[in-house]
Formats: structure tokens, C-alpha cells, sequence
């Protein structure tokens, strides 16, 4: 069923979860239906086909009744209803179109205009305002307003039209504002945000942040989509473009790996907003802020759209033809020479599937080597591929919507709402609709910990250690299922710290805490494991991940349930296809008999061995297509010299980066919004987006760089785009996966813990809130929410060493050195810092290295 | 902290009352109230750690309330009624009245810092319009005479206390 801008009307009961309703037969206008009992009278009038007009309701919130305008008659009811919240009732009669309603709705139109500025020419709503529909279709053309209009003026109010910005992006009208505050029941019932509220009351009622403050949380950007007039407008789009003169395109946010339906605003020039595409499997409607205006950088003016050659020690503009040929040379001279186990190739993790699929085939059947890999911002295993634990939970068949019938989610790991925002919601949701119990352990405290009932915070690296002391206190109090003592008295031997007490003691957390969080899992019918980025940026997680997996094991849990959540858009694409050293056997298989060719048999490297192959001089050619290891990758003097030490770097990419500027070839690169293709998301679902606009002459695709590639080395891959689609959906559909054994348990080992005397403190490396890799710098808007990068610092600890906010610190790692300005954390409590990694200005990456960790020491600069 | 320990500790007690920590913002906005004088975002910041409820529905609730006065007010509030029964019995020339007496407009408080003088709606005094409210105490049947010596004697007592 469609409504309004032909998106799907929710005609399914909210708080149906999956059992069986009882029926309830009721009249409207004349007809008669059956529905759910609890359903609404407007649900009911929806299911039929009957319209009625709304403001405030809005089907993923709570029903308030507070616009009046869905009033309908219901026989015997002294006066109209509102539909909204009006329960459908067995026998009853109600009328929707009566002349007593349509006048009652006339009324309310009027109220609501009395104050409203008629400025629709100006109005950034008009075209998709809901007070322009309803006042079309009742036809209010007299106004009996005798007094002036009210006026909104603060000593913050911008211009004649009374307008306010109050968050980083969005200005507020008051007189256009009709009170249905879904915004501010949006901020707190679905985001649990409080930096929006309703200040005095009736005729005088204002939205505002909160005092003194503005609205800047990460959700934020939907208040403005949901409201139904033009009171919120955001900067992104204001004034610039009409939206019956936008074309719309089906797309998905190209940067965490959620899979959020987005929609792109585009004309031929470029494109102008993301809207939400609601899909209720994934996003429930709502997008993250990174979705709504992440999509800024493929309009960019610093996009590369010419090839640049290194000649003489600098990077010059030269022609396509000249830079593929110049690859197409050299990837021979490096193939014929030393062999292909000298080249490799790195993509990064929000390529199309297709793209990514087509580098595996280029890689793989054509340039006969395995040196492969999508992974490029984590610190790799030791061996080449992950172990089969850390694979199995990874590829575990999870899906986001399922959360709301879980009743214990234990969040492992994870900031959720920086990490996974849909997932996040979805969580959210289940706790506050469903009643779920949420538990989170991290080495910080985080934002999205706020519902979580106990929040345990381990002690940096001990990820092993807490997992170790869960399983020792299940299997001390006899919580596990499915075996029996003989096997459980074994498993204990596999664990090191050796006791509880140990393990306890080691991350910090109370031995009481652990074995509660033992008893509520083993407890629960249906409980949830997440590991989100902390767990898989963590050097040991595979020793992390094989504690997981006993856990599972024990707990019974079911096999998509326990996961560790792939991170970045199609990561999980990337996997599906196979672009990593080591493949499934399935997978072997399955491209075998596509290329009717066997796979080349050298071993293959991941993302750390062929920078370790390169400084080896064992690897002499790399193509990186769509990645800036040198700014992500957590060694940064580890990966520059080995970048350094190539004989022949190919970049691809849409921007000049750290990575780049190491190149001998640098080539533009198409975005995500200039070609079409698929996205694997965290749940293995594959979904498409579709073409917005055409890129720059200058600038090709990466399936076409590929293609052209291989056919200046006439190895022609002989695929044209549909060919293409059809293949790489093929090889994701062939997607198979063995089950978790349940019999089967792994050593759960916590390594050692590097020395740090002269570094007490833990730095941690990752996205700021509102960035997501290295190209969301050239966003404008999530530049106004996060501009410069900082040290985040909890308030404590700044005191102890004398640091005050905005005050220039020294960062001193072994293997760097870095000024950063201090901001407090709103969240932190221990001796742990964060440096976002998202500016190319910091080279945070230098800080950290793959063996010492993260251990700093700072210091406050002196004033001079 | 603008907070006193006694009226943190009120406002604790009065919570224990309450089955949700919401129940308690009134009784903390009134509790505050009465020993600032006046609410501000300052106060909601303080009582929000109290009750443990995020500052911007303390804020809320208060600006929801025009009995709470948001901006620093004199020794002595002056509410006017001038609802239908007081203006109908002359509210609107007491308030012109009490302004040139005290030399301010409505909303404005006196140089010495004693009077602030605005206009409500109705409280309940109807029975005796035009009336008032001046601090916790109501003033009925207003004239310019009595008026005169409501503001004299106010003068006074103040000057007493100010000794």
C-alpha cells in the first residue's frame, strides 16, 4: 500500500511481536473490517483505503493526539475523535467524511494558521508540507484573524522571517510550526535524546534545544524529515533546489556497513539531500546523520578528475591512456620478471560488490594471485586469513529486525551507535517496546550504554580475560547447556587467567558482576552476543572471538545470534565474493566451476603480510582501489614504509590522500552515487542502489578501471555490466556457511599484556561520532557537527594532570608524537584517550603500532 | 552550587514519595524556587542532577508554569489579575496606576531593587476584583488609595528588616 510520496504506509500493529492477535470488527463508512485488536481507528481506516489527515501521528511513534486533525465521528461518542488514538472496538460505527468532520477539521486547519506566515514561496516544505495538503483539500481561503501575527524573536533569530538556528544544521520557524511535537518524540522515544524540547505552553509553545545548547545529536536530521510543515528545515538543502525539480534515486548509505535505505535528491548538477527510504527489515525509517549528509563528498570541488603520474619524484597530470598503459606495463614487467605473487591488490570496504567481485576475478584468474584483501583498517592476524571462529561468528546468519524478540542482548565491544546506528535503533526499540535487557562491556564508557543495565568497563586488552572469567563463572555455577560436567570440567582447562578471581581481577569488573551477566544469558530464552569495532580493532580478537564462541556453545545460543558485526558497507560483500587471501571451500568451488580455471595455489597474503611482503621486497606491485591505508591502517610508520618501499603503487581513488600521494599512478575514482551496484550489509543481505548522476569526464568507475586495465595487458575479463550483476549475484547467492558445531570448543587464552611503564595510558583510535573513514571530511555539514580533530579526554583525568578544555596537549607514544586540542568526554571516566582517525590533518595512526598497542603518554603544552 | 544542602535535601525527601523520579520535578522546581526567588537554566542544570532527569524536561516543566519566575525578580512580586472580572472592575487603570507609582513598565523591577510588577490571568479572586497577588498573599478590592498604602507599608516593613 503506498502513501504519501509513494512510500509504504505501516498498516502492521507496532507492538505485534510475532504472535498471534485477537480480531475485532468494526464499521467505517459503511464498510466493515477485521482488525488486530489494539489497532487504531486510523490503522484500520489505512488498511481500508480511507485517508485521513494527520500531523502528529507518525506510525514508528507513539500515538498523542495532539494536532486534532484526524477527528472522525464514532457513534455514541459525545464529540469527534481523534483516530489516532482512538482503539478500534468491536461493533463500532465510525464516519470519516461527515459535514460536523469536515467542518471540525476546517476549525483545527484554522487554529493552526493563525499564527503560520503563509510564506509557502519561501518555504523550503512547500511541495511535500503536510499543511499545504490539508489546507488545499479543505479550502480555508478566509482568515478571521483580527490581531498581528506573533512573532518568535530572540536575541538569536537571524532574519524577517523569524528564523533560528538551533543545532549545526537546522533552523527552526516557530510560526510555522503546527505543535504536533514529533520531533521532540522522535529525540527521546526512538533516540533517547534530550537536546530538544517544548518550552511554555498553548499559544506561546516554542521548540528549542535545550537551553543554552543545540541539537547536535547523531539522529538529529530526522526531526527535520518528520516534520510535517516547514518549521525545521536543514541547512543542507535550504534554498537551493525545489523538490518537484529534484529527481529521486534509489540508494543505500555508503559508509557503515547497516545497509540504511537512503533516498538521493539529485538534478543533473548534483546532488542536493539524502532522505530515509524506509525499509522496516533494516532502518525502521530512521537514518543517522553520516547517511543524510554523508552522501556531500562526491560533490566536493577537491575531487581528483585527472590521472597524475609520478615523473621525477612528483606527481604530474598525464592522459588515461598514458596511465594504463604505464600500469599495464609495469604489472607485466613485475609478472613476467618476478611472478605474480609479486602483485597484490587492497580494496577498500564500500566498493560495490560488483567491483569488488570483479578485482577478485582480475586478481585471482587473470593475474594469478591471491594477494588480496578488503580488510585494511584493523590489525590483521599473524597467519593469512582469520581463524574459524572468528569466521563462523562473522558470517553468522544474523538478522536486525530479530532483535526485538530477543530478551538479553549482551553488547560486546561496541559503541552501538557510532558502530552500527540501525542496529543501534533496532536495539533501542526492542528495550523499550519489548522490554529487552541489554548488558554492554568496553574498554569506555560509551554513549549507547545509556539502556544498558549493567555497563562493565575491562581494562584495556582484556577482552580475553572477560570473556575467560564469563566462561569460568558459567561453568563454576552449572549455567551451561547441552554437556555435561566431564566436558565442562575440559573446557575450563582451555581457559587462561585459570580462575574466575583472575580473570576478574585482570580487566577490573567485580567477579559478582561477571557471574550475574553469566545467570541473565543462561536465563534467557532468546539472547543476543554483538561484538562491534572495539572487539574487532583489538589486536588478539581472534583469541576473543574463540570465547565467543565457547559462550555461545555453552549458552545454547543460537547460531545467528552470536556475531561479530562486519563494519563498514560492504565488507560483507567483499567476504561473499571472496576478496581475502584464504577462501571457503564452497567458495573455491563455486568460482571454479564460474571460470572454468583453477585458482592460482600460492598461499596469498592478507592486508599486513603484503605490507610485510613489500617490506621484504617479496611484493613489488600493489593496486588500492578506494582505500587510504596510510591514514587507517592502526601502524602508521609500519605501513608508510612499506608503501614507501614499493617499486610500482597504483591508487585509485576519489580524493588525493596520504595513500595517494605515495603512488607512481594515481587514478580518479567514480563514487558510489555515479554508478550503480549492490552492497552486502551486516546481515548478508544484498541490496542495490542505483546510478544519481554522471561523474566528471575525467573520472571512471572502478569496473572500469579494472576492465581497461586488463585489457591494456590483454587479459580481457569479458564481463559487460549486466553480465557482471548477474555473476557477482551468483557468487553471493552460492553463499554457504557451516553452521556453529555445537560440540566444539576453543582455547581461550588471554595474550600478555606489552610492557607500557613509560606510557600509562590507553589510546584508542576510531570513528568520530559523526564521521565514518576518510572521506567524510569533505562533508561540509558533519564538518560543522565535528571540524577539527581533538583528544577526548575524560574530565578526571584531566584534572589530575591540570588539563583544561581547548588546551593544546602533547600525545607521546614510542612511535610518535602528535598536538592535539583536549575535550572533555561526556562519557569517559577511566585513564583511557580517543583520537578520531577520520582527519588527514592527524596522523593519529602514527601513534599506534601493531605490536606495542596504543600506550601514550601526554603532557599539557606550556602556554607560551 | 546555587543549591542549599537543605534544599537538595528537601528535594530528596519529597522524591522518596514518588514512584518515578519524574513525579519529583515540581516539587523541586517549587523547592528551589522558594529559596532562589526565581528559575533559571542554571537551577534546571542543578536539579537535574538531583533527580537524575535530563535538564531539558526541567525545563520543560518549569517554562511550562508562568507561576515560576524565570529572570531575577524584586523583594516583592506583583501579579495584577486582569482577567475578565478584574478588568471589567477597572484592573487596567490599577495597573496604569501602580505603574507610574513605582516608575516602572510591566515586567520591570524597581532601581531599589523591591518591586517587580507584572500581569496574570485570573486567580481565583474574582468575588473581590480587582485584585492581586504580591509574594504568597492576595490583596483584594484594590484602589488607588489602599494601593498607596499596600506599597507604603511594603516600603516600610522592608526598611524594617533591611535594619
Amino acid at each position: 500500500m503506498q502513501g504519501r510520496n509513494g512510500l509504504p504506509v505501516c498498516v502492521k500493529n507496532m507492538s505485534d511481536n510475532g504472535k498471534e492477535k485477537e480480531q475485532v470488527t468494526l464499521t467505517i463508512d459503511g464498510k466493515e473490517i477485521s482488525v488486530d485488536k489494539g489497532t487504531t481507528v486510523l490503522d484500520a481506516a489505512t488498511l481500508m483505503g480511507i485517508h485521513i489527515p494527520t500531523f502528529c501521528w507518525h506510525p514508528k511513534l507513539d500515538s498523542i493526539g495532539a494536532c486534532r486533525m484526524c477527528l472522525v465521528d464514532v457513534e455514541k461518542f459525545p464529540k469527534p475523535a481523534v483516530a489516532c488514538a482512538t482503539e478500534a472496538m468491536p461493533g463500532m460505527i465510525v464516519r470519516t467524511d461527515t459535514d460536523e468532520i469536515v467542518k471540525a477539521r476546517r476549525g483545527v486547519l484554522e487554529f493552526m494558521l493563525l499564527n503560520h506566515p503563509l510564506d509557502c514561496p519561501t518555504c523550503d516544505k512547500g511541495g511535500e508540507c503536510d499543511l499545504q495538503d490539508n489546507v488545499f483539500h479543505y479550502g480555508i481561503d478566509k482568515s478571521r484573524q483580527a490581531f498581528t501575527r506573533r512573532r518568535v524573536i530572540d536575541d538569536q533569530t537571524t532574519d524577517a522571517f523569524d528564523d533560528k538556528r538551533i543545532g549545526p544544521e537546522i533552523i527552526r520557524n516557530m510560526n510555522r510550526c503546527v505543535t504536533c511535537y514529533k520531533c521532540i518524540r522522535f529525540n527521546k522515544e526512538i533516540a533517547g535524546e534530550y537536546d530538544l524540547g517544548a518550552y511554555e505552553r498553548g499559544n506561546h509553545t516554542v521548540i528549542d534545544a535545550a537551553p543554552g545548547e543545540q541539537i547536535d545529536n547523531f539522529y538529529s536530521g530526522n526531526v527535520v524529515e518528520i516534520c510535517p510543515v516547514g518549521a525545521l528545515t536543514n541547512t543542507d538543502w535550504r534554498y537551493k533546489i525545489r523538490n518537484w525539480k529534484a529527481k529521486q534515486t534509489l540508494s543505500l548509505c555508503s559508509h557503515d556497513a547497516d545497509g540504511q535505505n537512503i533516498m538521493l535528491w539529485h538534478d543533473q548538477r548534483q546532488l542536493w539531500r539524502a532522505t530515509s527510504r524506509r525499509n522496516d527489515d533494516i532502518d525502521d525509517g530512521w537514518i543517522c546523520n553520516i547517511a543524510r549528509y554523508g552522501y556531500q563528498y562526491i560533490n566536493s570541488p577537491d575531487r581528483l578528475k585527472t590521472p597524475l603520474i609520478k615523473k621525477e619524484g612528483k606527481q604530474v597530470p598525464a592522459s588515461w591512456d598514458e596511465a594504463i598503459s604505464l600500469i599495464s606495463k609495469r604489472f607485466k614487467e613485475i609478472k613476467d620478471s618476478k611472478g605474480s605473487v609479486c602483485l597484490a591488490g587492497l580494496i577498500g570496504g564500500n566498493q560495490s560488490v560488483e567491483t569488488a567481485y570483479l578485482f577478485n576475478k582480475f586478481f585471482r584468474n587473470k593475474l594469478h594471485t591471491n594477494n588480496l584483501d578488503y580488510r585494511l583498517e584493523y590489525i590483521d592476524l599473524k597467519g593469512s586469513d582469520e581463524t574459524e571462529a572468528y569466521n563462523c561468528l562473522y558470517r553468522a546468519p544474523f538478522t536486525i529486525a530479530d532483535l526485538e524478540q530477543a530478551d538479553v542482548v549482551f553488547v560486546f565491544g561496541s559503541n552501538f551507535i557510532k558502530d552500527h546506528p540501525a542496529i543501534n535503533l533496532r536495539l533501542r526499540k526492542a528495550y523499550r517496546k519489548f522490554g529487552t535487557k541489554v548488558y554492554t562491556a568496553n574498554p569506555v564508557e560509551t554513549k549507547s550504554a545509556d539502556i544498558s543495565l549493567d555497563e562493565m568497563i575491562y581494562s584495556p586488552d582484556t577482552e580475553t580475560a572477560f570473556i575467560a572469567g564469563l566462561i569460568h563463572a558459567i561453568i563454576d555455577n552449572k549455567y551451561y547447556k547441552n554437556i555435561d560436567e566431564t566436558k565442562a570440567a575440559e573446557v575450563k582447562t582451555m581457559l587462561a587467567p585459570a580462575t574466575l578471581d583472575e580473570a576478574a581481577r585482570l580487566c577490573g569488573i567485580e567477579q559478582e558482576r561477571i557471574v550475574n551477566l553469566a545467570k541473565v544469558l543462561s536465563e534467557a530464552n532468546n539472547p543476543y552476543i554483538l561484538a562491534g569495532d572495539y572487539f574487532v580493532a583489538s589486536a588478539k580478537r581472534h583469541r576473543t572471538a574463540n570465547g565467543m564462541y565457547d559462550l555461545a556453545n555453552l549458552l545454547g545460543i543460537k547460531d545467528s545470534n552470536a556475531i561479530i558485526l562486519a563494519s563498514q558497507a560492504n565488507s560483507m560483500g567483499a567476504d561473499r565474493v571472496g576478496v581475502r587471501p584464504r577462501l571457503t571451500e564452497n567458495l573455491k568451488k563455486t568460482l571454479i566451476d564460474k571460470w572454468g580455471e583453477e585458482l592460482p595455489e600460492s598461499p596469498g597474503s592478507n592486508t599486513s603480510q603484503i605490507l610485510n611482503n613489500s617490506l621484504d621486497e617479496e611484493i613489488d606491485g600493489l593496486f588500492i582501489l578506494g582505500a587510504n591505508p596510510a591514514m587507517r591502517y592502526p601502524d602508521g610508520p609500519f605501513v608508510n614504509s612499506a608503501l614507501d618501499k614499493l617499486d610500482f603503487l597504483v591508487v585509485a581513488d576519489l580524493f588525493e590522500t596520504a595513500t595517494s600521494a605515495k603512488a607512481d599512478v594515481v587514478l580518479p575514482l567514480a563514487g558510489w552515487a555515479e554508478q550503480s551496484g549492490a552492497y552486502v550489509n551486516v546481515e548478508g543481505r544484498y541490496q542495490k542502489f542505483e546510478k544519481a548522476q554522471d561523474a566528471d569526464k575525467g573520472i571512471k568507475s572502478g569496473i572500469e578501471i579494472i576492465h581497461s586495465i586488463a585489457r591494456a595487458m590483454d587479459l580481457s575479463l569479458n564481463l559487460d555490466n549486466a553480465a557482471l550483476m548477474h555473476e557477482t549475484k551468483d557468487i553471493v547467492d552460492a553463499f554457504e556457511r557451516e553452521a556453529r558445531d555445537e560440540a566444539k570448543f576453543f582455547e581461550v587464552k588471554q595474550a600478555q599484556i606489552p610492557e607500557h611503564d613509560n606510557y600509562p595510558y590507553r589510546l584508542l583510535v576510531g570513528n568520530d561520532i559523526h564521521h565514518f573513514g576518510y572521506v567524510t571530511e569533505h562533508c561540509p555539514s558533519l564538518m560543522r557537527f565535528t571540524p577539527e580533530p581533538y583528544l577526548e579526554i575524560s574530565p578526571n583525568l584531566a584534572e589530575k594532570l591540570g588539563i583544561d578544555e581547548e588546551t593544546l596537549v602533547r600525545i607521546e607514544s614510542t612511535t610518535g608524537k602528535l598536538v592535539l586540542k583536549a575535550r572533555f568526554s561526556e562519557y569517559f571516566e577511566g585513564d583511557v584517550l580517543f583520537i578520531p582517525n577520520n582527519f588527514s590533518a592527524t596522523e593519529v595512526t602514527g601513534l599506534v603500532s601493531r605490536e606495542g598497542g596504543g600506550w601514550v603518554k601526554i603532557e599539557k603544552l606550556d602556554d607560551k | 552550587m546555587i543549591l542549599k544542602e537543605s534544599t537538595i535535601k528537601e528535594i530528596k525527601t519529597r522524591m522518596e514519595r514518588y514512584p518515578s523520579r519524574r513525579s519529583a520535578i515540581l516539587p523541586a522546581l517549587t523547592a528551589a524556587y522558594r529559596q532562589v526567588g526565581h528559575l533559571d537554566n542554571a537551577v534546571y542544570k542543578e536539579i537535574s542532577r538531583v533527580i537524575e532527569i535530563p535538564y531539558v524536561e526541567i525545563a520543560e516543566a518549569a517554562t511550562f508554569y508562568t507561576m515560576f519566575p524565570k529572570h531575577e525578580v524584586g523583594k516583592y512580586l506583583i501579579q495584577v489579575c486582569h482577567n475578565i472580572s478584574c478588568s471589567l472592575r477597572g484592573a487596567d487603570n490599577m495597573l496604569i496606576y501602580m505603574q507610574e507609582k513605582l516608575g516602572i513598565k510591566m515586567g520591570e523591577t524597581t532601581d531599589d531593587n523591591l518591586f517587580t510588577l507584572i500581569s496574570v490571568e485570573c486567580l481565583g479572586g474574582c468575588s473581590a476584583a480587582p485584585m492581586m497577588q504580591i509574594n504568597q498573599d492576595y490583596y483584594e478590592d484594590l484602589s488607588r488609595e489602599k494601593i498607596d498604602t499596600i506599597f507604603a507599608d511594603l516600603r516600610a516593613k522592608a526598611e524594617e528588616e533591611g535594619k
